[in-house]
């Protein structure tokens, strides 16, 4: 009688590669329409209420606050500005590069990358 | 490099990426449409329609899948639902197109005398057995994961693999070696 493994590699070896022919074309053809960067929709929503809750922010305070900050501001020596310029460069960067990876698989995984 | 099926997956996720769902596709076609052809005795346009309406299913409902099975597995298991409402539906299974079937293979692997022996022997199979045979046996599925696909309990899963099995051992038995 056939053993076990002969049984599965007869049946493994009669039913080969069948190929695509188009199929793959008419399954995307028949999905539903992309979600368009509902993402990006997101962010200027997030956007949106950030500056106009300023705005009604700087409206209600008589915009004092604001311009007293701004003459604070200005009477900073320039290398404590310089470094928080720098500082805030390199927070924005951190962001960034997190953010690449989380949405590059290639990135993700850094031990598959092919040189 | 080559992207995997969970990077594919989490593209989709993210972006709704349909070429990311398409390759997934391209990838999986064969395996689905092999699977559902022998569910259905060999009726290939049946076969591709259910086909087509599974990865459908899948594109729909991919924020279901949590990544704990293969997504192939995944895959099957919406395959073999889509295979079971049609055949209730049609309340039969439908007949054999052998000429058509054999015409598919491919004549250099196999003995296509031993080949049509074994098809058909395998359609000669209740559906239960001829299922998991198909997916354990051709597919390569593990006993767990062929439960998972079916919905039904690893000790099924493993007695009716092992039934199959002798039955088309029973059946080929002129072809053993001697």
């Amino acid at each position: 009688m056939i053993d076990d493994e002969t049984l599965d590699r007869q049946l493994r070896e009669a039913v080969p590669y069948i190929n695509d022919d188009g199929f793959t074309a008419r399954v995307i053809a028949r999905l539903p329409a992309a979600r368009r960067e509902p993402q990006w929709l997101r962010a200027m929503i997030v956007v949106g209420l950030a500056l106009l809750g300023a705005g009604i922010a700087y409206m209600i305070g008589g915009g004092h606050v604001v311009r007293e900050g701004i003459i604070e501001f200005a009477n900073f020596p320039i290398w404590l500005l310089l470094v928080f310029a720098f500082g805030c460069g390199l927070v924005v960067g951190a962001f960034a590069v997190i953010f690449a990876i989380r949405k590059t698989p290639e990135v993700r995984d850094l031990t598959r990358l092919d040189f | 490099m080559e992207l995997t099926d969970a990077d594919l997956v989490a593209r989709v996720l993210a972006d709704d990426d349909q070429h990311a769902f398409g390759e997934l596709v391209r990838r999986h076609q064969s395996s689905m449409r092999g699977l559902l052809r022998q569910l259905t005795r060999t009726d290939v346009a049946l076969a591709d329609d259910l086909a087509q309406e599974a990865f459908l299913r899948a594109y729909k409902n991919i924020r279901s899948f949590r990544g704990e099975a293969r997504f192939s597995t995944w895959l099957y298991r919406i395959a073999y639902n889509c295979f079971r409402e049609d055949a209730r539906r049609r309340k039969e299974l439908v007949g054999v197109d052998e000429e058509k079937w054999q015409a598919e293979r491919d004549p250099q692997t196999v003995d296509p005398a031993l080949r049509h022996d074994l098809m058909h022997a395998l359609n000669l199979l209740p559906l239960h057995e001829r299922t998991a045979v198909v997916l354990c046996c051709q597919n390569g599925l593990s006993h767990d994961e062929a439960s998972r696909v079916l919905d039904i309990p690893l000790g099924t899963v493993k007695t009716n693999v092992l039934r199959g099995r002798e039955k088309l051992k029973r059946t080929l038995a002129a072809w053993a070696p001697n």
